[in-house]
């Protein structure tokens, strides 16, 4: 891309200015619908609740301070001790959903990718096709489903949940991966006497370590998001995950505005660090299936 | 490419004599446990609750869904459907709701992914930037807009009551007129993202000589685009226009959160509307029924999502 850029420079350059502007406008504009309403949600969780029921409003807060976080974060009062729990439960949930997913979809997405087994091309298309249809679709039944096997709020439930609507994306992703690793590694193996689980074990799996990684990163902010499972399956309170346990909160706390923004910021961070943090697996992850190099 | 190589190298026994497919499968049966949880849990909590829901589509049930006590009714659940009013309106809900966050959100994210393009200081943070809204929870993204649009101390009608442009602080979630883009709005914010990334690949596959050859050639930076870029953007845009349709026809938390539905329906999408008639409402039948329509549209939707998938690998395969 730089050397195209150093090379087009002489030519036309009016025409090629003209898109470039228009493009560096557009980025502006998009900069700020992305980031306002998260600066605002930031700025409005270090007001006090006074401060933020103004109008017009505190643009900047004019004595920002930390009660929201305090309340929600300290175990010593009712409010803290709810949200620290969602908070745990929330995490519970999302590192077993994720366990489960790779563990399953490892295999599945190997064989996806190198098998050729009769009925290959209906299975893969039948486990993709469970990404079309919402939620609420299997609510019912599976509410039915759960309280025959008593799994009614439990966490069971919602990880046995996650993972079918985390196992068709992840396999799907994985198969990417699983496709652009060359076969000729596993044949060569096969040929020292490997058997076939031992080159896929020893051989593929380590070098598919990229896919996993941002398989395992899907999984865990698909389960850490998830609302409406859990908004039907779990009643008990001290049950809940963040999504649902902060919407009951704040139905019943309508106007602590500091509070729930500073809520959603919390709520937010795991996601966002994950993200950040591991952002070159996540992108190349989710174009390696659409793409092909 | 290498599942072609794949293909000759594992399974060459395959070709020596054509067996039957009983044999083949017989002959594979070692493949089948590495996809087998996968399809059990599949099966569990796929296939079991479809036939649940078209099942429990025929039948009145009673409010605490004592499934003993359910009542045959025939097709009464999908004929009252068809007959009320309610059901129209969701439905040019959902049609607006879908056609416009997808398409304002592939364009967003086409025209992202573009102006990413070219390599500057600073593009990486921006890209990140951009791409949070996706990642974050959309219970919270919900609850911050809600909070933008508050109709006393909102910012984006505080900043609009300052700017002169209107005299006092506008309702947005408040009127049926202005609910529905409003909400398109926040959706729009968490979907962009998605079709940037996509994009963003798509735009790696374009062959860079040819675009230099193009512009040897004269071509205009618009011709470029039309003639080369576009062109090569087919593939990935189908899938992603699919993805974001198929998405937003199944979003329910940014209305559930935000609105509820409201005002008078105005903000109502088939999704909420089944959830309210399911587990407001207790009708379990009517939303049952609701749900076997919604299936059908989708399977409809499924077969153009297959067909395109199929197409991208068939080009794989064949190259």
């Amino acid at each position: 891309m730089t050397s195209a850029s150093q090379i087009s420079r002489p030519r036309s350059r009016k025409g090629v200015d003209g898109w470039r502007w228009t493009g560096r406008f557009f980025l502006v504009f998009m900069i700020l619908y992305t980031a306002i309403p998260m600066v605002w949600m930031l700025l409005t969780s270090i007001k006090s609740g006074f401060a933020a029921m103004q109008f017009p409003p505190q643009w900047w807060p004019s004595e920002p301070t930390l009660a929201s976080y305090q309340k929600l974060l300290d175990p010593q009062n009712s409010v803290g001790q709810d949200f620290l729990r969602f908070f745990w439960n929330s995490l519970f949930v999302s590192v077993c959903t994720t366990i489960l997913a790779v563990l399953v979809a490892v295999p599945a997405a190997y064989a996806f990718s190198r098998f050729r087994f009769p009925g290959r091309r209906f299975l893969f298309f039948a486990v993709l096709l469970r990404n079309m249809f919402p939620a609420v679709i299997f609510l019912v039944p599976l509410f039915i489903l759960m309280r025959v096997l008593g799994l009614v709020n439990t966490h069971g439930s919602l990880i046995l949940t996650y993972l079918t609507f985390g196992l068709p994306l992840a396999i799907w992703l994985l198969k990417g991966f699983y496709d652009n690793i060359p076969i000729q590694l596993e044949q060569a193996a096969r040929i020292d006497g490997a058997t076939r689980f031992q080159a896929f074990l020893l051989i593929v799996t380590p070098l598919s370590v990229p896919g996993i990684i941002a398989t395992a990163i899907y999984s865990f902010i698909g389960a850490w998001n998830e609302y409406i499972y859990a908004a039907t399956f779990l009643t008990k309170n001290d049950q809940l995950t963040l999504p649902v346990g902060i919407q009951r909160f704040f139905s019943e706390n309508t106007t602590d505005f500091p509070g729930l923004m500073a809520a959603s910021f919390i709520m937010s961070v795991p996601v966002v660090v994950l993200f950040l943090v591991l952002q070159k697996y996540f992108v190349r992850a989710l174009t390696e299936g659409a793409v092909k190099h | 490419m290498t599942t072609v190589a794949g293909h000759a190298g594992l399974s060459r026994k395959h070709f020596v004599v054509q067996p039957s497919l009983l044999q083949q499968m017989w002959t594979s049966r070692a493949d089948y446990l590495y996809v087998l949880p996968a399809i059990v849990v599949m099966l569990v909590v796929i296939a079991y609750p479809i036939y649940y829901t078209i099942d429990l589509s025929f039948f009145k049930t009673p409010p605490g869904l004592q499934l003993r006590d359910k009542i045959f009714v025939g097709v009464d659940n999908y004929t009252s459907i068809l007959s009320s009013e309610v059901f129209w309106r969701v439905t040019l809900n959902t049609v607006i709701w879908t056609v416009a966050s997808t398409l304002i959100a592939f364009v967003l994210g086409f025209g992202s992914a573009l102006a990413l393009h070219r390599d500057f200081a600073g593009r990486a943070v921006l890209r990140a930037i951009l791409i949070i809204p996706w990642v974050i929870s959309a219970v919270a993204a919900s609850y911050i807009w809600k909070w933008m649009y508050h109709s006393d101390f909102g910012l984006i009608g505080a900043v609009l009551v300052q700017l002169g442009i209107v005299d006092t602080q506008p309702n947005f979630i408040d009127n049926i007129y202005s609910v529905l883009p409003s909400l398109i709005v926040v959706n729009i914010w968490r979907e962009f993202p998605f079709a940037m990334i996509m994009m963003m690949a798509g735009l790696q596959t374009v062959p860079e000589q040819l675009l230099r050859a193009a512009r040897v050639d004269g071509a205009s930076a618009w011709q470029r685009f039309w003639h080369i870029t576009l062109p090569h953007m087919a593939g990935v845009s189908t899938v992603t226009i699919l993805l974001l349709a198929v998405a937003n026809f199944n979003s329910f938390i940014i209305p559930w959160i935000m609105t509820g539905g409201g005002p008078s329906n105005a903000s109502h999408i088939w999704i909420t509307h089944i959830y309210e008639l399911a587990f407001g409402r207790q009708r379990w039948g009517v939303a049952a029924a609701y749900s076997v329509l919604l299936f059908i549209i989708l399977m409809s939707l499924g077969y153009f999502y297959v067909r395109a998938l199929s197409a991208n690998e068939k080009k794989e395969q064949g190259a």
